[in-house]
């Protein structure tokens, strides 16, 4: 019977005010998390989401006890990391961005390490079955594929059968394949085991896809927070119109669409147009008909759904993935 | 401390040593091989006769006295005075002979004994030659073979110690290091074990594989050239657990900060290389200068080493021995008190 079907009343976590500031001497002081409020409810599926630098794994680290806050407030599962410390880590688990597991172990060897230092535990067969990794079982962490290592990772997180589970970045690196394997296996531990997930990516398709709900991150502040739907929504626009042309943002930035009626939004950057509009088919001919009238040669035109990743763009006016700090 | 806890730790690291074949290599085959060349290089074999060159333009009386008076203790050999200043700069001779029989001439290296051995040599044949009492006629001269007297019963305990110290700063500071450069050490820091279970796994686990090294090589002395062992082998193996203690200890304190592999490359050397020299793991450090003897007796290898061969060759007290393994003990609480508060696990 698992622990975590039980639960406990109250949050899964609860931030209140969070700040972390690095401080290097003869540096300017670094503000990572930049005053950050956030509940996560019991059973669902949390996403941080947001560029590298962007506090996401300094956040999720303060949270496993890993890091001191400098300021504010961090309960997890009701307990603080001041005085309940052991108790917090026996009851979640977490698998840490490029941790690397002994090398000379095998995959069974290294569940039995992690299912050693929980009780109780799971068996080191029904971990091997969770991540799929039965074909794996005597093979030496050092000959496992990126994709085998982070099924493995989450396995060792999963070994005290934790109430909560922390993955920074789980499916970093990972072919499209692998990464719909690691979501079941997250899915699962959810929906069967009752548990509470919080993880960090920097994949938009994976925070709509696999979270309940996402938070927007950006220079240690939240800049967003709800359902991967209720963020789309609130941008009013359905639908994406993305153009490329030689030096289109100077000709769009000189009024070749003014008085397009049903454009939201717009970016233009260089060669590229971006556009949220409510309805493509109502502005498609209008649009192209300014173009023509302007002389100018489309290289692209592409219309599509709109994504968490226009959120991103809407709410910081830069791509997620060009957005990292230096 | 949970035994469950411990058992998981150290099985792991019990494992992942033995599964580095090159690591048992270096631990067991190098000292062994060691061993084995400086105690045949240093040990068994006769005397070799001194080497001098004779100038050339000597008279042939000089060379006729010294190669039918030296009672083969000396080979000659005639080369110009070049040649002959050449081959004593290079070690290729000891000594340089020219003028009279009744007055010659010593080139010499008064650093070198055997220049100072081949020069009295020398200068007794010639004595002899001219008709002279020996001088040597009422001394008696035994050589020393016997075990207990020889290089290789020096050599054991300086190998022995060179051994733990390997083990604790690689076996101990490099492994913990990479761990921490894996973040490995982290991995572990987010679950339920505690760091003291933790250290004390890990610890045991490297402390069980330091242990049968030295014996190994204290049997290969004793086999292969019949070491002694004069002293208690009780307190023997009690120096030797000691040893391996505070060498871990030692190598926990260098891998407490480090991050990299280059860094605690760097604070290994720091510690090794001292020992290496100092430490009177090749040859006694008792006639370095008064300058260093300092160092030289603070140095945890130096107790060890003093304390092996105290007990091994019986030439010293057991209140020196005890000297000894209470200084040792000292460095090793005070490393694992400094390693423990500076610990890093980030």
């Amino acid at each position: 019977m698992s622990r975590a079907a039980h639960g406990g009343r109250g949050p899964a976590i609860r931030l209140a005010g969070l700040r972390k500031v690095y401080t290097t001497r003869g540096r300017p002081p670094v503000v990572a998390v930049d005053g950050l409020d956030l509940t996560v409810e019991r059973g669902e599926i949390f996403g941080l989401l947001g560029p590298n630098g962007a506090g996401k794994t300094t956040t999720v680290e303060i949270c496993e006890g890993l890091l001191d806050a400098t300021e504010g407030v961090v309960e997890v599962l009701g307990m603080d990391w001041g005085g309940d410390a052991e108790q917090i880590r026996a009851r979640i688990g977490v698998s840490l961005q490029d941790t690397r597991l002994f090398e000379k172990q095998t995959v069974a060897e290294l569940c039995a390490l992690f299912a050693g230092l929980y009780e109780p535990s799971r068996s080191v067969e029904e971990l091997i079955a969770l991540v799929q990794l039965e074909e794996k079982a005597d093979t030496r962490y050092a000959h496992l594929s990126g994709g085998q290592r982070q099924r493995l990772a989450v396995a060792t997180a999963l070994a005290g059968r934790p109430e909560l589970l922390f993955l920074d970045e789980p499916t970093t690196g990972l072919d499209p394949q692998s990464r719909r394997s690691l979501w079941d296996v997250i899915r699962a531990y959810r929906d069967e085991d009752g548990g509470t997930v919080v993880l960090t990516t920097h994949y938009m398709e994976e925070a709509a896809q696999l979270c309940d709900r996402v938070m927007v991150v950006d220079h240690g502040r939240s800049i967003a927070l709800g359902s991967p739907a209720e963020l789309i929504a609130g941008l009013g626009a359905a639908h994406v119109v993305e153009a490329r042309a030689p030096g289109l943002a100077a000709r769009v930035d000189g009024g070749v669409l003014e008085g397009i009626e049903g454009i939201l939004e717009r970016h233009a950057n260089g060669d590229r147009l971006h556009l949220s509009v409510t309805a493509p088919h109502v502005v498609l001919p209008g649009i192209l008909r300014a173009f023509e009238r302007a002389g100018v040669e489309l290289e692209a035109l592409t219309t599509r759904h709109t994504s968490l990743e226009d959120v991103f763009v809407h709410l910081t006016g830069r791509q997620l993935r060009d957005g990292g700090e230096s | 401390m949970r035994p469950r806890v411990l058992r998981a730790v150290t099985r792991t690291v019990l494992l992942e040593h033995l599964r580095t074949p090159e690591a048992v290599f270096w631990t067991y085959g190098f000292p062994l091989v060691m061993a084995l060349v400086l105690g045949f290089a240093f040990g068994e074999g006769k005397a070799e006769p001194s080497r001098v060159a004779v100038v050339d333009d000597a008279p042939a009386a000089l060379i006729a006295a010294i190669d039918e008076h030296s009672e083969d203790r000396v080979t000659a050999q005639t080369m110009t005075a070049m040649e002959a200043r050449r081959a004593l700069t290079l070690g290729l001779v000891d000594l340089v002979v020219s003028g009279e029989p009744a007055r010659p001439v010593f080139d010499l290296d008064p650093m070198r004994t055997g220049s100072e051995l081949a020069r009295l040599q020398v200068e007794r044949a010639l004595l002899r030659a001219g008709g002279a009492v020996d001088p040597g006629a009422g001394s008696l001269i035994r050589p020393v073979d016997e075990p207990g007297d020889r290089y290789i019963d020096f050599l054991i305990a300086g190998l022995i110690g060179m051994n733990l110290l390997g083990a604790g700063m690689y076996g101990i500071g490099y492994n913990v290091v990479m761990m921490r450069s894996n973040k490995l050490l982290r991995r572990l820091a987010v679950t339920p074990m505690r760091r003291g279970e933790f250290l004390a796994a890990f610890l045991m686990s490297r402390t069980l594989l330091a242990l049968p090294p030295p014996l190994a090589i204290l049997a290969f002395g004793i086999f292969a050239f019949g070491v002694p062992v004069h002293g208690s082998w009780l307190a023997l193996l009690g120096l030797i657990l000691l040893g391996t203690l505070t060498f871990a200890g030692l190598g926990l304190l260098v891998a407490s900060r480090a991050r990299t592999s280059e860094s605690v490359s760097g604070w290994i050397n720091l510690v090794t290389m001292p020992m290496w020299l100092l430490g009177g793991i090749f040859f006694s450090n008792e006639r370095f200068p008064d300058l260093v003897q300092p160092l030289v007796r603070a140095m945890p290898m130096t107790q060890f080493t003093d304390g092996m061969r105290g007990i091994m060759l019986g030439s010293f007290d057991p209140g020196q021995i005890a000297t000894s393994a209470v200084g040792l003990a000292v460095v090793g609480l005070l490393s694992f008190a400094a390693a423990l508060r500076l610990f890093r696990w980030n």
